[in-house]
């Protein structure tokens, strides 16, 4: 009973695709520096001789990765707010989101040496039942199996969901059948639990639970406030650079960029919030199982990181994003992004490294290399996905509204 | 007969001598589109010191009359700043260098910030609040008992279907005749002078 009549496509804008013709260079350069980085990492585990040597590895292959999922658990959690809120403004942005959320299917091979070797990472799989009283009755969720289960269920969720909310979105282009607004919107609607329990337990599961004696209740919050600022930076990068090359004449205008740095500093703003909350009861409340986590990182160097954190991921991009005509300068705004997106590493370094250089920093070569290779290998395929369908929703029901935008 | 009156008549002689002053010239459109565009026309016409009257807000309008940014915006940062900078000292002044007092073993230095920092970010609200409506009603010059386009009956039907522009007289450009044939040739109705 699909009686829908075939809707033509709005007259005015054109069907415009990503061209990666001429991006050779990019993809080679992408690809060298993924290789380079690779060869680092197989280096290193070669030549790894002592255990502590051996977890350096897993570490920043968990930063790495972590840092990136949250990015791209950001970008599916826009799209899903997007859809919620029968938003409009972010239509002619949704195929970046679309495909920035692709990122599930191809980063897991980055995590799955942590789950393989699991026991060299988190202690509590170390542990012999019996042994420690505050780990026993933990154990109904810190157990290998359960554990590798919830990731597995997490990675996989988040990426089936990413890959319908694309089909979905793609299979309109051609048709323009508005019943595909109405299924994504029932499919989201069913997601976002799903994404609010997924985001919560990768979380605690991957880093909370690298010092099982501690524990917070805003963890889930911090990490998703995190992950929805830096994936907001990064669609602004990705957006900017676009228009720039030539894409998305005519369909991205300052108005987007506005409403775009308008979320950035929004989330910055909660950013701070849950992360203020947290530390704030923590310390205040000054109760020993709880401030273990805050006392390892405001000892030696770490303190320097973690107060330089509170400036840099909040007042800097704070004050640098409170003016309304600087937010309308996309070259300004994709600057403040790429500033946003650094210090989102040093956030996640500050939450993953201590937990293996428990007495000071100690930055590693490999840092840097599992972020290039996952970066470089994550970046490839993002390009190569954006080059397989329009550039934004041709037949969105909202295109119209989201062009005229006024803010 | 009237002659010898407002002569003789003191109270009638000072009621002739303070003409009530003009206000500037009001008119009614037919639709908020129209006003939009008659709009338009007086902003590229380059008045300054004129108004749009409307029952709802139109979309758009502050584009078509050709306003900048409000500076409400300004007033609200400064506040706001005026808030921390003040919730800083009222905390920092009593609780650590007057009369230092130790609690819970905190730190007696800047770095007891975060128990102060729930005050501090209230009370920069509470500022930033009173900054934007403070800001907003004094860039409005309100509250005011009166307005001189009250004067005219017609002009309730600015809160019911009414939508009106009016110009006003301190206007660098406003000249009652001329003004006048300006709002007929945009096509406006009922152009009435108003009088304070």
């Amino acid at each position: 009973m699909s009686a829908v009549a075939t809707i033509p496509a709005a007259k005015s804008p054109k069907v415009e695709y990503f061209q990666t013709n001429n991006l050779g260079p990019v993809f080679f350069r992408l690809l060298a520096f993924g290789a380079v980085s690779l060869l680092i990492f197989l280096v290193m585990t070669l030549f790894a001789s002592d255990p502590q040597a051996k977890r350096q590895i897993l570490f920043s292959l968990l930063f790495a990765y972590s840092y990136f999922f949250t990015i791209t658990s950001g970008a599916l959690f826009w799209i899903l707010v997007h859809h919620a809120t029968d938003a409009e403004w972010s239509v002619v942005v949704r195929r970046v989101l679309e495909t920035m959320a692709q990122s599930f299917r191809y980063g897991w091979v980055f995590f799955l040496p942590v789950v393989i070797f699991a026991p060299q990472v988190y202690a509590w799989l170390d542990v012999p039942v019996g042994r420690d009283p505050v780990l026993d009755p933990k154990r109904g969720m810190l157990n290998y199996p359960f554990w590798t289960l919830r990731a597995f269920v997490i990675i996989g969720g988040f990426a089936l969901i990413a890959f319908l909310l694309r089909k979905w979105s793609a299979a309109q282009d051609r048709d323009g059948n508005p019943r595909y607004t109405v299924i994504t919107r029932k499919l989201v609607f069913a997601s976002i639990p799903f994404f609010a329990l997924g985001i919560t337990f990768a979380a605690i599961d991957w880093l909370m639970s690298l010092d099982y004696y501690w524990f917070s209740t805003m963890w889930g919050v911090y990490i998703f406030a995190g992950a929805s600022w830096s994936a907001m930076a990064m669609l602004i990068v990705i957006t900017v650079t676009l228009r720039k090359n030539g894409y998305l004449e005519g369909l991205v205008t300052d108005e987007h960029y506005q409403i775009m740095g308008k979320l950035l500093l929004a989330f910055t703003i909660f950013w701070a919030y849950i992360g203020f909350g947290q530390y704030f009861l923590i310390w205040y409340a000054n109760i020993p199982e709880e401030t273990s986590y805050f006392i390892r990182r405001n000892a030696e160097h770490w303190n320097w990181m973690s107060t330089g954190l509170v400036v840099l991921h909040f007042f800097v991009p704070f004050l640098l994003l409170l003016s309304q005509s600087l937010k309308r300068n996309p070259g300004y705004l994709r600057g403040v992004a790429v500033y946003c997106l650094v210090i989102h590493a040093l956030d996640l370094y500050i939450i993953v490294l201590p937990a293996l250089h428990y007495k000071d920093v100690s930055f590693h070569i490999l840092d840097l290399a599992g972020l290039v290779m996952i970066g470089c290998t994550l970046a490839f395929f993002f390009l190569k996905n954006l080059a397989k369908f329009p550039l934004y929703p041709l037949r969105d029901p909202r295109l119209k509204q989201s062009i005229n935008l006024k803010n | 007969m009237s002659d010898t009156l407002t002569v003789t008549n003191p109270a009638a002689a000072s009621a002739v001598a303070e003409a009530p002053r003009t206000f500037g010239i009001a008119a009614e459109f037919s639709s908020a589109a129209d006003l939009y565009h008659a709009a338009e026309k007086c902003r590229d016409h380059g008045f300054r010191i004129w108004d749009v009257h409307t029952p709802f807000p139109i979309h758009g309008m502050d584009e078509a009359m050709g306003l900048g940014n409000s500076k409400v915006s300004l007033i609200a940062l400064a506040a706001a700043c005026t808030g921390t900078v003040l919730a800083l000292m009222l905390e920092f002044i009593p609780s650590i260098w007057l009369y230092p007092l130790v609690v819970h073993g905190k730190p007696l230095d800047f770095f007891t910030v975060p128990a102060f920092f729930p005050v501090i970010f209230e009370f920069t609200v509470l500022c930033c609040a009173f900054g934007c409506v403070f800001g907003m009603l004094a860039l409005n010059r309100l509250p005011r008992w009166n307005h001189p386009l009250f004067n005219w009956e017609r002009f309730a039907k600015f809160s019911d279907d009414g939508f009106f522009l009016s110009i006003e007289a301190d206007d660098p450009k406003f000249q009652e005749t001329r003004t006048k044939e300006f709002l007929e040739g945009i096509g406006a109705e009922n152009i009435t002078l108003i009088y304070e």
